[in-house]
């Protein structure tokens, strides 16, 4: 009778102990993070990064393979999502309209397939 | 009795603290999912220096550039970013690339910041006001630039060549300047060296403490070498390091200067 609390309390003890090590005084640090972790904020600048250096070079596929570093998901999706950002963080209307030739151009341009990332 | 106690507590202990441990670690990690650009991998890193670099040859705006260097906490001198043009040109990444590296590298040499290397907890959007908006119109804007760029359509002409001694050289160079029609040193622009066995390009502005417009290449002695800029009219041949003495008698390899020059707009 007397075993299983035993057993028990040294179980919670050792659970809770754990989770605070691996949670709070030791989590998994992620050091190496890949651009499709970056904060909103950060993420939007990175799409108008990649629409500035377009509206110059005016190289749609690599444009294409830069955004493809931020996820799996459709290039199109991470300039709209960048947009809506923008607009609500007051973006100058510059930088949307930059964006907003990267959108453009990305809806007129058939979907490949696949996209190399860099 | 007491020593089953304290076994048993132990072994729940070491049996708990597991699987702690495994939920925290493995099955439910904490996630960042909203990092800050320097917390990238190295190879993100440079991507992300490369497109800051791009993005400030279509703006111009050289504050945001430098906010941009600063999120990603580390050292962004032009020194660093002439290493990184090099080394993407090597891997074959677009030109473009290389050549905006080439002038931000430059503009930085001119007007070096205190912000470099300092993180910044702001994101660096602009925060000018603009009334949000729905309709936004596809046209493209294209914002000038902040350092000098070739006037399109002006061919680069040669307007000097110099065989020089100099002992101060540690190697035989083929110096290259490269200026616009007012005499402004020019970033950016891509010199193509050929030679019998091979052939070499490179991009002014990589050392801007040597000027905006300056680039050199090595020579191999007895190699005769071809220069020709892009954009330029006809190549420079015959480029070859020819034997200098110094003042206590001893030969050294010298090196060549090339100065080009825009001509100026009729």
């Amino acid at each position: 009778m007397r075993t299983t609390p035993r057993l028990l309390f040294g179980l919670i003890l050792g659970l809770i102990i754990g989770l605070l090590y691996g949670w709070i005084i030791r989590p998994i640090e992620y050091v190496d993070t890949a651009p499709a972790s970056l904060r909103e904020d950060h993420r939007a600048d990175y799409v108008l990064m990649i629409a500035e250096a377009y509206a110059v070079e005016q190289e749609l596929e690599l444009a294409r393979v830069r955004l493809a570093s931020l996820g799996p998901q459709p290039p199109i999706n991470f300039v709209i999502a960048a947009i809506d950002y923008g607009v609500i963080a007051n973006f100058s209307q510059n930088d949307l309209q930059t964006l907003n030739l990267l959108a453009v151009d990305l809806r007129s341009m058939p979907a490949s397939a696949e996209i190399d990332l860099p | 009795m007491t020593r089953a106690r304290i076994f048993l507590t132990l072994a729940g202990f070491i049996l708990g603290l597991a699987a702690g441990l495994v939920y925290s670690w493995i099955l439910s990690p904490v996630e960042y999912t909203d990092t800050a650009p320097a917390s990238l991998r190295q190879d993100f890193k440079e991507d992300y220096l490369s497109l800051v670099a791009s993005a400030y040859v279509a703006s111009g705006d050289l504050n945001r550039a430098r906010s941009r260097l600063a999120l990603l906490g580390i050292s962004a001198s032009p020194e660093a970013l002439s290493r990184l043009a090099q080394s993407r040109l090597a891997a074959g990444r677009p030109e473009s690339e290389a050549r905006s590296l080439a002038q931000l590298a430059a503009v930085l040499g001119e007007r070096p910041s205190a912000l470099i290397g300092t993180a910044s907890p702001t994101p660096p959007v602009n925060p000018a006001a603009t009334s949000p908006t729905a309709t936004i119109s596809p046209s493209p804007t294209i914002r000038p630039s902040a350092t000098p760029s070739p006037t399109p359509g002006a061919p680069f002409a040669l307007l000097s060549q110099e065989a020089i001694c100099d002992s101060d050289l540690s190697e035989a160079l083929i110096q290259v300047l490269i200026r616009d029609s007012a005499g402004e040193g020019i970033p950016g622009v891509q010199v193509l060296v050929v030679w019998n066995e091979g052939q070499d390009r490179f991009y002014t502005g990589l050392k801007p403490e040597l000027g905006a417009g300056y680039a050199d290449f090595t020579m191999e002695v007895e190699t005769i070498y071809s220069l020709q800029l892009s954009g330029g009219e006809s190549p420079v041949t015959g480029l070859t390091s020819q034997e200098c003495i110094s003042p206590s008698g001893e030969p050294y390899p010298g090196s060549w200067l090339l100065i080009f020059q825009q001509p100026s707009a009729p």
